[in-house]
């Protein structure tokens, strides 16, 4: 298959082109924009019951995932997210891991595997979820930023790196992490900034330019305001 | 210091690169990644100037950013899409709306325009002034536009980001048919600008834009 990322970084779609009946394509359920009518499309919870649970309470993903199958050569699908930003493609290798924050999960083709992973007692401080998707085999993956993506590569560029927790998309698995606050004991209660995480190692960390947790924040006043009694 | 505006125009970023030791102070909540060597503090600047401050909507603290023992990098981001302007302060100084203001150098002073008319104008603008000599960093929510004011020109209060000090303005309605007339029109308040020199406007509005996906999400139940 050939994939291709339109319209970065404002609002991104990737426009499948299957090159061979039977390639797949898995997607977050209601991810798909458009298909050619002869693709298959089956709607399924990838790996049972029991894991796809554990992806939609653990890893902030849907409980149902759709597998598209091309049947005939040349067939298309596009995929999009649903807030605005970026879509990043990565081509994984074998032995090659990529961390996701939960959320950012689009679409991958068949030969990539994902579960989570528990974080430990950082993630729980996180508020973004105890737990990291992991996604590892071989083939083509696609996550969404809300914003742009602002790409770092620690251990060439920058010996370590400082990225506020709502702002973590993916990294590498060559990279590692703790939970911090920034700034003293005030700061973490009047900066703003709430908690970060700390990289270090070697890999490349992927940002998003804005946080769903300030638009939330933003639109919060605006809510109005109904009296019981 | 330099700063770089990345992701132009709707998803953007600065990347402000500080020389050791210098500084920049930013608006809380808009630091998204820094390098490892910087050293955030969080200041009031005072009880006084704090609650003026907080007078000016905007929050009661500031971060200052330190690059320790080498250069260091800070990325600041604002929760709205949106386009972002670096502007010189010194030969010309600045008006900002509140909810404009990302970052400024530590040798700019930035204050809520205590005296002098649209103090308070209604529509939640509040003005901050600035003074002294470096670099300012301001946000708009939708593109940015600079408008060269020569003469008079008439800007809705919520699309206003940024003017020259120089520039006379007075806060009013937007229609001459009277206030209900005005208040129908969904114009709200406007600046009425008089002299020469530059208006930064923003293409969207906060207030309207809240306005209209507050009303669609649940109410909040008291």
């Amino acid at each position: 298959m050939h994939a291709e990322v339109k319209h970065n970084p404002d609002f991104a779609a990737v426009q499948i082109q299957f090159h061979q009946p039977g390639e797949q394509v898995v997607a977050e359920a209601g991810a798909m924009v458009a298909r050619d009518t002869a693709v298959q499309m089956e709607t399924n919870m990838r790996g049972g019951l029991g894991s796809a649970l554990k992806r939609k309470l653990l890893g902030g993903e849907s409980l149902f995932q759709n597998t598209f199958t091309c049947t005939q050569p040349g067939q298309t699908i596009w995929i999009a997210p649903a807030p605005e930003g970026a879509i990043t493609q990565i081509d994984l290798q074998p032995g090659q891991e990529l961390y996701l924050q939960s959320g950012a999960y689009l679409a991958s083709s068949s030969g990539v595997q994902l579960d989570t992973k528990w974080q430990g007692a950082k993630g729980f401080f996180s508020g973004e979820g105890l737990f990291l998707l992991r996604a590892y085999g071989q083939g083509s993956l696609w996550f969404s930023s809300y914003g742009g993506i602002h790409v770092v590569d620690i251990g060439q560029q920058y010996p370590g790196y400082i990225c506020d927790t709502s702002h973590m998309v993916a990294f590498t698995q060559g990279l590692s992490y703790n939970i911090d606050k920034v700034g003293g004991l005030k700061s973490l209660f009047l900066s703003g900034e709430g908690l970060v995480c700390r990289f270090g190692g070697q890999g490349r960390l992927w940002m998003q330019t804005r946080n769903p947790g300030a638009l939330a924040s933003f639109l919060q006043p605006f809510r109005t305001v109904q009296r019981s009694g | 210091m330099q700063v770089n505006v990345l992701y132009r125009p709707s998803q953007t970023v600065a990347q402000v690169w500080l020389q050791p030791q210098e500084s920049i102070m930013a608006e809380s909540g808009a630091m998204m990644g820094m390098s490892m060597n910087v050293d955030m503090q969080t200041q009031a600047g005072g009880v006084m100037k704090g609650l003026k401050r907080l007078f000016g909507g905007e929050s009661f603290f500031r971060n200052t950013f330190t690059a320790q023992g080498g250069q260091g990098e800070v990325l600041l981001t604002t929760p709205l899409c949106g386009d972002m302007a670096v502007l010189e302060v010194g030969a010309r100084q600045w008006q900002i709306s509140n909810s404009s203001f990302i970052a400024s150098s530590v040798t700019v002073d930035v204050s809520t325009q205590a005296s002098g008319r649209g103090f308070f104008s209604g529509a939640g603008l509040f003005i901050l002034g600035t003074q002294g000599q470096g670099q300012l960093l301001v946000g708009s929510f939708g593109a940015i536009e600079a408008v060269n004011v020569n003469g008079e020109l008439i800007i809705d209060t919520g699309h206003l980001v940024c003017w020259d000090a120089n520039l006379q303005y007075t806060v009013g309605k937007s229609s001459n048919a009277g206030w209900i007339a005005s208040y129908l029109s969904g114009e709200g308040l406007v600046c009425h600008f008089r002299g020469q020199g530059q208006v930064y406007v923003q293409t969207r509005n906060a207030q309207e834009y809240g306005s209209t996906v507050g009303r669609l999400l649940p109410p909040v139940q008291r």
